[in-house]
């Protein structure tokens, strides 16, 4: 379209340090093949951030980090592409904000989210911003090189590493193992919260394909500062539709097994059986990008499916999902769509239906917390 | 060879034209355009295409599908840029068989004709890429200020001549239920794969057909601009009709579109529109149909779009329309534009509902240009997605 693509930053910035496929556990022929794979999984970390900051500058949205995050001035995505990204953050603001707002309980419940494939994701620094994160405990897991590339970005950056009060920017090297004798740190802030210091944000470098087979990570505290007793949500915005189904599955069940109080938000494509599905698929294909978990889950009850197989039960708990297009249509105000239909215009409202029924957020909660998403519904 | 043709030669090969021939191209098209009138007048045979969109392979495609020019005479409602890779190409492609073959070649104004559009969806963008300059988007919008807004076709026969493409063997003539509408699927090469009458179409409108009646003067094309019918009993008004945009819509009432960027008009107002300036259908664009055309409104109208899989994104066919020539002569009316006979703005009467039956039709529905024909490397992004 107009925008001329954006070279991918990070998997030039984190090429020589991937040095020859470290602790991924697969070896021989495939290994140059998978990188090559994993770099352009990892460059849509860039597509989101440029879209991320299209939308902000335009000001579909707030996010003062955004700029950041993306190399020179960014692209201006079409008129399209700026509403979808609206209408997902505007998605999982909602989710999440109704799970922060039960933290209004005295005494003030502590709550963690999990963010899967975070990538160069601002979500932590906007719930900084509007002070949503006094009670929260905020982790994000992705690759080793892109958790590198937004550590350096981050200590370099004034209104990052220091916008939070007394909260510190840590760095704490992890212990060697098996697979791995030279594993990357993790980081985050850390902050004196009740007199006591305390990790309330972290970043894990991790391949997550590993997470659920790797003996060094059985328990939950391999990783730093996470908490199995307080209401978590894991949140996936098109993180484990790249890994392959049981994989993928897996993961989740990682965490459900620790975590007793959990919720999920998941963010993926759906349909792609339709037309418009077949050529998505193929579209990525020729960006070397394959989808597993959408040939498998195909509509938003397969999602739904999904979640409760791996304990998001309607006896312990429930789901709930809802394409982009009727998130768009029911949960933005009359008044918010006027305000946002002013910013651009969107002149295709049938190119709008046909893509934004294509994607998906669902959402999965088991355990006591989830009293206001149940609201939600 | 002519410069003309050499340039046309030129862009058939999908390569930019200099800037400075774009200049002459661009004068000698106002020229030629400045004689013509705001709603031009289109002699059938014609095949009537809608949006396109910078989609050059595709229009090669079209063209494949369609006939070259001029051994067919094409009506192009607009919306040639913005969006595709290859705006300027397409443009450029057109406005010279226009300027070649101007009896031949009808160019109507889309919305994204214009500069505030281009500027948004991609076209202006382009030519700055590849010129340089924003000098030959200023040419082209010069250009878009002269096109014409509709056109109203005259002399379509009311059934459908010999197609030009083979007829498949497994289709007897008495499958044809509907001798005034056809469908034809076509492959790449513009071969016929399948044919169909319209009664067993599974793609494309669920309305019934209608066309069985006999005159059929005029099928409008384009925005429902309000130009006076050949035996105008009445007309509506020019404040009657504030916008190109008709949204399919199941009540009757008309409102402002959701965006603001016009009105929605029903059922209702189209018939009015066709009855009071005595046009047996409407053909318009602009608004994708994953089937490539959509009848509505009883076939009063129909929606054609000529982007195959657009934006590289969409995963839809594209349709033509072909309306043959009427070989009896007796649809051939000469038009009036002046105040004879003009009445009460359109408002219709209870008994006087009767339609015209549309024109004979024939819908040519093509896929996407094959990707190896698009001279792009396959590991190229084609199109963006939320990711």
């Amino acid at each position: 379209m107009s925008a001329p693509q954006i070279p991918n930053l990070l998997a030039s910035r984190g090429g020589p340090r991937s040095r020859g496929g470290r602790g991924r556990g697969r070896g021989g022929g495939s290994t140059h093949a998978q990188n090559r794979k994993d770099l352009d999984v990892q460059a849509t970390d860039t597509d989101a951030a440029v879209s991320r900051l299209s939308a902000v500058s335009l000001g579909y949205f707030n996010d003062p980090s955004a700029t950041y995050f993306v190399n020179g001035a960014g692209t201006r995505r079409l008129p399209i592409i700026n509403r979808g990204t609206y209408t997902r953050t505007t998605a999982l603001d909602i989710l999440i904000n109704a799970f922060l707002s039960e933290s209004n309980d005295t005494p003030p419940q502590k709550r963690q989210i999990i963010s899967l494939g975070a990538g160069t994701d601002t979500r932590y620094f906007r719930l900084r911003a509007t002070n949503k994160h006094r009670n929260l405990i905020y982790h994000e897991f992705d690759f080793p090189s892109v958790s590198t590339t937004k550590s350096r970005i981050v200590a370099s950056n004034e209104s990052l590493s220091k916008g939070d009060g007394n909260a510190t920017l840590f760095v704490e090297p992890k212990k060697p193992t098996e697979s791995d004798s030279d594993p990357d740190p993790e980081w985050g802030f850390r902050d004196l919260r009740e007199g006591e210091s305390e990790t309330i944000y972290c970043c894990h470098p991790l391949d997550l394909r590993r997470l659920p087979y790797a003996p060094s990570m059985k328990e939950l505290n391999s990783f730093h500062g996470i908490q199995s007793d307080i209401p978590t949500l894991l949140i996936s915005e098109c993180c484990l539709c790249y890994l392959e189904t049981d994989n993928a599955r897996d993961v989740v069940k990682w965490f459900a097994d620790r975590i007793p109080s959990l919720g999920i938000v998941l963010y993926e494509p759906i349909g792609v059986d339709s037309p418009f599905g077949q050529t998505m698929v193929a579209n990525l294909a020729a960006r070397n990008i394959t989808m597993p978990t959408v040939k498998v889950y195909k509509n938003l009850r397969d999602q739904k499916d999904r979640l409760s197989e791996v304990g998001f039960t309607d006896s312990d708990g429930g789901q709930g999902g809802e394409t982009i297009e009727r998130i768009w249509d029911q949960w933005v105000s009359p008044e918010e769509k006027e305000r946002v239909d002013s910013l651009e215009g969107l002149d295709e409202v049938e190119e709008w239906q046909v893509m934004a029924r294509h994607y998906a957020v669902v959402w999965g909660w088991r355990g006591s917390g989830w009293d206001s998403w149940k609201e939600l519904l | 060879m002519s410069d003309l043709d050499r340039a046309i030669a030129q862009l058939r090969a999908c390569r930019p034209i200099p800037e400075a021939q774009v200049r002459e191209l661009c004068h000698k098209a106002r020229e030629l355009l400045i004689e013509e009138g705001n709603v031009v007048t289109v002699t059938a045979p014609v095949t009537i295409c809608g949006d396109i969109h910078g989609q050059f392979h595709d229009l090669m495609e079209l063209f494949r599908v369609g006939g070259d020019v001029p051994d067919t005479n094409y009506l192009f409602m607009g919306d040639f840029v913005d969006r595709g890779f290859y705006s300027l190409e397409s443009f450029l492609l057109l406005l010279c068989l226009k300027v070649r073959y101007p009896d031949r070649m009808t160019l109507i104004r889309g919305n994204h004709e214009s500069r505030q559009i281009t500027t948004v969806y991609g076209f202006y963008d382009e030519c700055l890429r590849k010129y340089g300059s924003a000098n030959v988007w200023r040419y082209c919008c010069e250009v878009f200020d002269y096109l014409a807004l509709g056109a109203i076709v005259l002399g379509a026969s009311t059934s459908l001549g010999e197609s030009k493409g083979l007829r498949p063997e497994n289709l007897s003539s008495t499958q044809q239920d509907d001798e005034g509408i056809e469908i034809e699927l076509l492959n790449h090469t513009g071969g016929v794969i399948d044919r169909f009458p319209r009664g067993q179409a599974r793609n494309g409108a669920r309305s019934s057909p209608s066309t069985k009646s006999s005159s059929s003067p005029a099928a409008k094309t384009g925005p429902p601009d309000p130009a006076p019918g050949p035996q105008a009993r009445s007309t509506a008004r020019r404040s009657n009709v504030r916008s190109p945009l008709v949204r399919p819509r199941r009540d009757r009432r008309l409102g402002p579109l959701p965006a603001r960027a016009g009105f929605l008009f029903g059922a209702d107002i189209v018939k009015v529109f066709n009855h009071a300036n005595d046009l047996s259908m409407i053909a318009r664009a602009h608004q994708l149909v994953m089937e490539g055309f959509k009848e509505m409104f009883d076939n009063s109208i129909v929606t054609v779009w000529s982007a195959p899989n657009y934006c590289y994104r969409c995963g839809n066919i594209a349709a033509i329309l072909e309306l043959s020539e009427d070989s009896s002569g007796e649809s051939m009316l000469a038009r009036s534009n002046g105040d004879v006979n003009r009445s009460d703005g359109g408002v219709m009467k209870g008994n006087d509902k009767v339609l015209l039956a549309g024109p004979a039709r024939r819908y040519r529905v093509f896929q996407a240009a094959p990707q190896d024909s698009r001279g792009m490397p396959a590991k190229k992004p084609v199109a963006d997605y939320f990711l």
